[in-house]
């Protein structure tokens, strides 16, 4: 009874802060927007025609939909039990590439070919984790700074190692540093003609149903949650917190890097030099509203797809630089971190002392 | 003549939600005197003080400050008042001098500077006034508990203090240094200070106390005076039915070592050797207890013992007669070792998430479910509900967040979570730190009919009192060092006092 009634009303809470957040955030987006010189209603209008306006349209949002659940359940896997990898960013990277490679010098069935590639992709962000994990397990350095800076590392590394992968001569423009296309073998299948909304959409929910079924039904996922949670209670109930804790870092890697791989087999179809954006970083943005939960994660991605996809069709019909998109989500992101119950009673509190005050005085 | 009553609160009331922490509670303090305020844990002690120093506003009723009205704007204001609080938790900067700690927030400056001359001389002269001994230019670090708490109270006299409110100062102590503190406390009385004492140790309220006020459940159950109390009278007032903190032994067997434990010696993460060449056996059925001062050791000998930080070379431990000196937690979890943390909160339980995810933390790896993989929500809920029944843990189901409970509440929890597993050995440490009288009682008598079983247990408490009431066997930690306090009876708790300071040594 007394638990129904705390849970109601925190989730009225939780509900009433993202709906004023949103609010908020499509205010200040409006006035953004109204900046550069547009108006604010065309501008929303075009996201919307770009992301659900048509068939094309909703491929494209299911498209971006893609890599934004795989990276964010990637962060979210990590952040749930206390691991900060901020480094799925170069883990997709090293993944992309891998998966490239595998995709156009090794010839293989198909089907059996866009696993291996999919799967090589990966281990090598499983593979690149494995360093920063090494180095908390053993040295006691903290993961946080470590996969940040190694972000840059797998960026450039990635652009050397394509560029001597097909010789510098090759190179024609600068600006995109690429590896030759992968076999037919190793693409994933197109679902709707003429757009890239691929199977990666399979691999992406499915990955999020293992995920949340781990948490919920195994003693391995109860263990993640309590080590994340509390680690010291956990290592005095028995728990190998350590050995825990980098199998986590390996888990966010892993599919850090199927990320990596996804997009490329799925929609790029070849590795291309910095191609991923802040992809990275929306994973960490997405887990961080969806509160690490999977299935959280899924619908917020959705959300995210649809943005992508439509803050690019307003760039196209609109003079509205696209990035105005991305800061909106990020004000968003800012706007649900804050712990509204602590201002609600900062300010209540004031409130309550300038009464007492004021009250004070009258009995003076 | 200022007048007799320095401070007087009327009808204060104060809600959390449902809950009325504080009832319509009104009382009169003498200037000049010691005021005990006792009460089980939940009572309303604290909430009364944190209004008195305004941490919080109380909903209804008002305070009176010298016959008149004040109303606070922040806890700075209450302490400009001359309320001062020495809190259970001291207050303190460790890496800071005892001056600098004494002065916080409150320097004597000079264009803008602090100036140390004046600073040190105010210092000083309160120490000489009432007769403190401190060495102002020590590290904090470095002192003991007993005088961390002159510290604290030299900051308040500092801060101008008219009002001392104590809150539990005794629970750190050795008999000695409660001597010691009783006596500040007279001379600071007699010197026309007023003191709040807060406490749940009815023989020091008796000793000390001019007046006592009772709380109960948020209300104000009684306010006499100590020359018609007794303990006994005390209790019943406290609980409201007759509780009498003695347990009754049964005859046991005892029978062959547990635990045995040779040249155990054991540092600390600073290098410093914390525990130095101990010995001894705890055998089944056998409560052995280990009284002493905090930061003996004590700390360092549980973690070796339960697998939390590595031993000396030449250690050896042995559970029966497998050696466990390697052992990880997990591997001595899984041999039959249960261990009941002292810090509940941060070590017992996952305070954020449900109940029965701490209930099940470690039977999930050694004793329970017959399927290593799954978790199986039939036996998670039945093991859940059979600890929250046994063990009589107030909450609405196993799902209620942990940290909703209260302390004695999740401590049930945790006991009942160690005390469910067929475990063979029990490290249990201050099992009743802050935690009501009726708590106590249960818990007392479920480690004495757990060791009838045949467990052996190490209690380990900073509670002399609970060692002595529940021990089969003393051992006194002073210095790393265990010394032998005797079987149960032989020696008098002054002995053991005497022991916990080191009297072994002199000896």
């Amino acid at each position: 009874m007394m638990r129904d009634k705390r849970w109601s009303r925190d989730h009225i809470a939780e509900i009433t802060k993202y709906a004023l957040s949103f609010a908020a955030v499509m205010l200040i987006g409006a006035v953004l927007i109204g900046i550069q010189g547009e108006n604010p209603v065309t501008a929303i209008a075009a996201i919307f025609q770009g992301s659900l306006g048509s068939g094309k349209a909703i491929g494209n949002s299911i498209r971006w939909s893609i890599p934004c659940v795989l990276s964010g359940i990637s962060a979210a896997v990590a952040f749930k039990s206390g691991v900060n990898n901020l480094g799925i960013e170069g883990q997709m990277y090293c993944g992309a590439l891998c998966a490239a490679m595998v995709g156009y010098m090794i010839h293989l069935p198909a089907g059996i070919h866009v696993a291996v590639s999919i799967l090589a992709g990966a281990v090598a962000g499983l593979l690149y984790a494995l360093i920063p994990a090494l180095m908390r397990m053993f040295l006691k350095i903290n993961e946080m700074v470590v996969t940040l800076m190694m972000n840059y590392i797998a960026v450039l590394a990635t652009e050397y190692i394509t560029i001597r992968l097909i010789s510098l001569s090759a190179v024609a423009n600068p600006l995109s540093v690429e590896t030759p296309v992968i076999d037919e073998s190793a693409a994933l299948p197109v679902l709707l003609a003429g757009t890239k909304a691929n199977a990666g959409i399979f691999i992406a929910v499915l990955t999020v149903v293992v995920i949340a079924w781990v948490y919920k039904y195994t003693i391995k996922g109860y263990e993640l949650k309590q080590v994340g949670e509390n680690p010291h209670f956990s290592k005095i109930g028995g728990i190998n917190v350590k050995k825990t804790f980098a199998s986590i870092f390996l888990i966010s890697g892993f599919i850090g890097g199927m990320c990596g791989a996804v997009e490329v087999t799925g929609a790029y179809k070849k590795f291309t030099a910095s191609f991923a954006g802040t992809l990275g970083w929306d994973g960490i943005m997405i887990a961080r509203i969806a509160k690490n939960k999977p299935f959280a994660v899924l619908v917020v991605s959705f959300l995210w797809g649809i943005l992508k996809a439509g803050s690019l069709q307003m760039e196209r019909v609109t003079n509205i630089n696209r990035l105005t998109v991305t800061l909106i989500q990020a004000i968003f992101v800012l706007f649900i971190t804050v712990d509204y119950e602590k201002v609600f009673e900062l300010f209540s509190s004031r409130k309550k002392k300038r009464v007492a005050v004021e009250g004070g005085k009258a009995h003076v | 003549m200022a007048s007799e009553t320095i401070l007087e609160l009327k009808h204060i009331t104060k809600r959390f939600g449902k809950l009325v922490a504080n009832d319509d509670i009104s009382f009169k303090l003498k200037r000049g005197t010691v005021h005990a305020i006792i009460g089980e844990n939940g009572a309303g002690k604290s909430t009364l003080m944190n209004i008195l120093t305004d941490i919080y506003k109380a909903d209804s009723g008002d305070i009176y400050l010298n016959g008149e009205k004040v109303i606070f704007k922040d806890p700075m204001d209450a302490c400009k008042h001359g309320i001062g609080m020495v809190y259970q938790e001291f207050m303190l900067f460790n890496s800071l001098t005892v001056l600098e700690n004494i002065i916080m927030g409150f320097e004597k400056k000079k264009r803008g500077l602090i100036d140390t001359r004046a600073n040190r001389k105010a210092v000083e002269e309160i120490c000489n006034k009432y007769g403190f001994v401190l060495p102002l230019d020590a590290c904090v670090k470095d002192l003991p508990v007993s005088l961390l708490q002159q510290v604290e109270i030299v900051k308040i006299l500092y801060r101008g203090a008219e009002i001392l409110i104590l809150d539990e100062p005794t629970s750190i102590l050795t008999p000695q240094g409660i001597e010691g503190l009783f006596k500040a406390i007279r001379f600071l009385v007699q010197s026309g200070k007023t003191v709040i004492f807060i406490t749940h140790k009815l023989k020091e309220v008796l000793a000390i106390a001019d007046a006592i006020t009772v709380l109960r459940n948020g209300k104000l159950i009684a306010d006499i005076r100590p020359e018609d109390a007794n303990e006994e009278k005390l209790a019943n007032l406290m609980v409201g039915r007759d509780v009498l903190l003695r347990v009754k032994k049964e005859e046991k067997k005892i029978g062959n070592p547990v635990l045995s434990v040779k040249n155990l010696s054991v540092k600390d993460s600073d290098g410093n050797v914390r525990v130095k060449d101990v010995n001894f056996e705890v055998r089944a059925g056998e409560i052995v207890g280990i009284a002493g001062v905090a930061n003996s050791g004590q700390k360092e000998l549980i973690e070796s013992l339960y697998g939390l930080c590595i031993p000396e070379k030449g250690a050896e431990i042995y559970l029966e007669e497998k050696e466990i000196t390697h052992f990880s937690c997990r591997e001595r979890r899984c041999s039959g070792i249960g261990y009941v943390p002292q810090d509940r909160l941060h070590d017992g339980v996952n305070s954020g998430a449900e109940l029965w995810e701490s209930a099940i933390m470690g039977y999930h790896i050694a004793h329970g479910f017959k399927n290593s993989v799954m978790l199986d929500y039939d036996d998670i809920n039945m093991f859940s509900k059979k600890i929250i029944e046994e063990y009589a843990v107030k909450t609405p189901n196993q799902h209620a967040i942990v940290g909703t409970l209260s302390g004695g509440n999740i401590q049930k929890l945790i006991v009942g979570r160690e005390f469910s597993q067929e475990n063979r050995l029990l490290i249990i440490e201050d099992p009743t730190r802050g935690i009501d009288i009726g708590a106590i009682e249960f818990i007392w008598k479920k480690i004495i009919s757990l060791a009838a079983s045949g467990v052996g247990i190490l209690l380990v408490s900073h509670e002399l009192n609970e060692v002595m009431e529940l021990s089969d066997h003393i051992l006194v930690m002073y210095n790393g060092k265990l010394y032998d306090g005797g079987h149960s009876g032989e020696l008098t708790e002054e002995k053991i006092g005497y022991l916990m300071m080191g009297g072994a040594h002199d000896a």
